[in-house]
């Protein structure tokens, strides 16, 4: 079975885009959340081996989230999906324990080797 | 995406849905922020949320020009958000959100219609760029303080070269091993001084001490090129063993080629630097955080009707399904009804039967309300599209307008609400320009200089009715008549005309009273084709209106197309079903109370009213019908104020019909609406009102 993934982003089409790369690529998508609040109960849920996070979502943000997925689980794997220009958010989040980043738009080559480095 | 071979389809069809929703949704906020003449902080976040989704996704479409545009109107709203008392100019602001919106849309329905999105977005660009030069210019003026951008790297400033350091707090000197590493990551990998960040971060747990060329990996944009040029070097002491340095650093990702070598000291480009003191010592542990502007903000949210939580829990559906579901519980409606009164059940005493029975009977019938419900949806979806509309069309005439919308909560079938759209913009536009006076003119009637358009929607029985009021200068009766009389429409003496009927010339083709052909109006096409759309979902049109004061338009539509109420009656040995909303009463009566004319026209009186007495048989050449008055029964009718009696042979029952479009080979034929499939299996004719009363009575 391959390692289970949550797929967080407020935006539908990103989040399909990478169902459809990474289920192609034996992960499994075991859940989908649009905003942080959503991402941390989902997390509390179905912990997942794997959480993409994208950062700027409306109420809750990624960093956020990221920060009380962490403080649940520190062994939580965290990978943010960011778009260029967002450096100084990924560098907060790497703080705050995420694992790597992702920068749109991507490529499923990266997104692959990134989720298959942690 | 293809050369990643995954099909595009399902991608550009979320793309193109989740696209076109934020845009609307953008949309509605500009109109609500411009009403309000005020961008609330809520409202920028959200434009700034949107743009950057859009952005995103476009980004990964490969529809570049969508998003550049996205990204350069991210970047006004980035600015904006930062520098939240920065004066804005919001007329200018507003017109070129919507030039940006419009040019999304665009592109979106060339994409959606199969063609090449090649619009190009470089004059839009420009001007948004301009805009943002001008505000960033003023706020300097108004501040004497640089605002700060994080993509803004001053342009002169030369790259720095300088290192920082990082010391675990105060550790006895031991056996430390000094190494010098040298990573180059591969190409594409994008945000290089990110990547480095990570090393560092990574590495922190088991070094001494730590410096590293380019230092300032985060907030130096151009530290990027450098790594990705020259490589990122990094130098360490640590006490751990060669095997976990190596594996602490293998932990990259992206790394294309990495160096490390022990050695007794470290480099001279990093010890010149170090002696020249240039050291800045960074904190890791204490970085600036971001400013979080949101967070106070989400309360907020609510109160602009943007409301995101809505999303939540909400899953979209494709309007084919729903109607293959709404298909198959009318197919189940009727196989409960056929088996539970299976003639073969007759005489049979059944109690565990009809028990069973009962609670099928309740269950199908919540199963249609909730089908039904799922189907249903505000028309506040087409109201809002209103705004835009009187927004730009104010802007073109110079009327100020004022928009009223009312009962936008009121729901409608999915089916007719796509049929609504075009009608209502029609209406909306026809009121502003011919309706509405010019300022001048209203000032001299005595009325406000401001215009006002309201739409209101309501619940009117089975029906909805959706007004289009404005307060203008009304219509012209005499010219309207005049005109009808021109073009030869006139069929009545003219005497008998009533008012509704004469404004209800303005809705047949090629008919217009304005002299002047505007942008928006005066072809008379429109009125035409509105009636068409209208009728098509089985609405109807009628107009109100007082000369100097106002017209209103009433558009009746059914709330849905699928089911209704009726009343099942018998003639001869067919069966009709009568739409129970239509029905008024039902009554047997003596020969003797009807009379009939010299045309054999007959009619009975009622409370000292005159109807007009239809016999379906005759209507319908049925066969054997009751003919002797005293054996049938009497079915009022009305619609529109127009009243008459159908006699029937009898009635048989009430219940909730699916309604089936005829078939194809049978034309439309007048008096009837459609058909329904009955619980045992027979087929129902339903009867169309309001085409009965219109052939019979004109």
């Amino acid at each position: 079975m391959g390692k289970s993934v949550l797929i967080v982003d407020d935006a539908m089409f990103m989040r399909l885009t990478l169902k459809l790369m990474l289920e192609k690529n034996g992960f499994q998508v075991v859940g989908e959340a649009e905003n942080g609040a959503v991402a941390v109960a989902k997390y509390k849920e179905l912990k997942p081996d794997i959480v993409t996070m994208d950062i700027t979502m409306p109420e809750v943000d990624g960093i956020m989230a990221l920060r009380q997925i962490r403080a649940m689980d520190d062994k939580a794997k965290v990978v943010m999906v960011s778009a260029m220009g967002q450096e100084v958010m990924i560098r907060e989040a790497v703080m705050a324990g995420a694992k790597s980043f992702i920068v749109k738009p991507f490529k499923e080559e990266g997104v692959i080797k990134t989720l298959s480095n942690l | 995406m293809s050369e990643d071979g995954i099909s595009k389809e399902p991608m550009l069809e979320m793309y193109l849905f989740e696209g076109n929703q934020l845009v609307e949704q953008l949309e509605e906020i500009i109109i609500k922020c411009e009403k309000d003449k005020k961008f609330e902080m809520a409202a920028i976040n959200e434009i700034f949320r949107i743009m950057h989704t859009i952005k995103g996704s476009s980004a990964m479409m490969m529809f570049n020009q969508i998003g550049s545009v996205a990204h350069s109107m991210e970047d006004l709203f980035f600015f904006i958000r930062a520098n939240q008392n920065i004066q804005l100019d919001f007329v200018g602001l507003s017109d070129l959100v919507l030039a940006g919106i419009d040019f999304i849309k665009a592109e979106m329905n060339k994409i959606e219609q199969g063609n090449i999105a090649d619009g190009l977005g470089d004059d839009l660009i420009a001007e948004i760029k301009t805009m943002l030069i001008q505000m960033k210019n003023s706020y300097e003026n108004q501040n004497t303080m640089p605002a700060t951008l994080p993509d803004s790297s001053p342009d002169g400033a030369k790259p720095k070269y300088y290192i920082s350091s990082y010391k675990k707090p105060s550790e006895e000197k031991r056996l430390d091993t000094k190494y010098c590493v040298e990573i180059f990551f591969e190409e594409d990998c994008q945000m290089e001084n990110i990547r480095a960040y990570m090393v560092i971060n990574n590495l922190q747990d088991i070094v001494k001490d730590m410096y590293y060329i380019p230092a300032n990996v985060i907030d130096d944009g151009d530290s990027a090129d450098i790594i990705r040029e020259k490589g990122f070097l990094i130098c360490f002491s640590t006490s751990v063993s060669y095997a976990e340095v190596e594996s602490t650093l293998h932990q990259t990702a992206f790394l294309r080629r990495m160096e490390i070598n022990q050695v007794d000291q470290y480099p001279d480009a990093i010890k010149a630097l170090y002696g020249k003191r240039e050291i800045i010592l960074e904190d890791a542990f204490e970085v600036d955080p971001q400013p979080k502007i949101e967070t106070a903000e989400v309360g907020k949210e609510g109160d602009l009707g943007i409301g995101n939580s809505r999303q939540q829990n909400i899953i979209s559906v494709s309007v084919a399904k729903l109607d293959m579901l709404m298909d198959i519980v009318g197919e189940i409606v009727i196989s409960e009804a056929m088996v539970t009164k299976n003639s073969d059940l007759a005489g049979l005493q059944l109690d565990g039967f009809s028990k069973a029975a009962r609670q099928l009977r309740k269950l199908t019938d919540e199963l249609q309300d909730i089908v039904m419900s799922i189907r249903m949806v505000p028309v506040s979806i087409v109201f809002q599209k209103m705004n835009r509309i009187v927004r730009d069309m104010s802007k073109k005439l110079a009327k100020e307008v004022d928009l009223e919308i009312i009962g936008d909560t009121t729901e409608v079938d999915k089916n007719i609400i796509d049929h609504l759209s075009d009608p209502l913009m029609h209406l909306i536009r026809n009121a502003m320009d011919h309706g509405l006076e010019k300022k001048e003119d209203r000032v001299k009637a005595v009325k406000p200089s401001k215009g006002k358009v309201t739409l209101e929607a309501k619940n009117a029985g089975g029906d909805v009715l959706i007004i289009v009021r404005d307060d203008g200068k009304g219509l012209d009766r005499e010219k309207i008549l005049n005109k009808a009389r021109e073009r030869g429409l006139v069929h009545k003496p003219e005497h008998e005309l009533t008012d509704k009927e004469i404004f209800s010339y303005i809705l047949l083709a090629g008919f217009s009273t304005n002299e002047q052909v505007t942008e928006f109006s005066g072809r008379g096409v429109g009125m035409d084709v509105v009636t068409k759309n209208i009728e098509k979902i089985g609405g109807s049109i009628t107009i109100e209106s007082v000369f100097g004061k106002g017209t209103e338009i009433f558009v009746k539509i059914p709330l849905t197309l699928a089911i209704i109420d009726g009343i099942e009656v018998s003639v001869g040995k067919s069966r009709y079903t009568i739409p129970t909303i239509s029905i008024r009463e039902s009554f047997r009566i003596d020969e003797s109370d009807v009379t009939s004319d010299g045309d054999g026209n007959e009619m009975i009186m009622i409370r000292g009213q005159c109807y007009p007495v239809l016999r379906i048989h005759r209507m319908f050449n049925i066969k054997n019908p009751v003919m002797r008055i005293s054996d049938g029964i009497m079915v009022m009718i009305e619609s529109d104020s127009k009243t008459a009696c159908l006699f029937v042979d009898k009635l048989v029952g009430e219940q909730q019909v699916v309604v089936k479009a005829l078939p194809r080979y049978l034309k439309k034929v007048q008096g009837i609406a459609g058909c329904t499939i009955l619980g045992d299996g027979g087929i129902s004719l339903i009867l169309d009102v309001n085409g009965i009363l219109e052939r019979q009575l004109s």
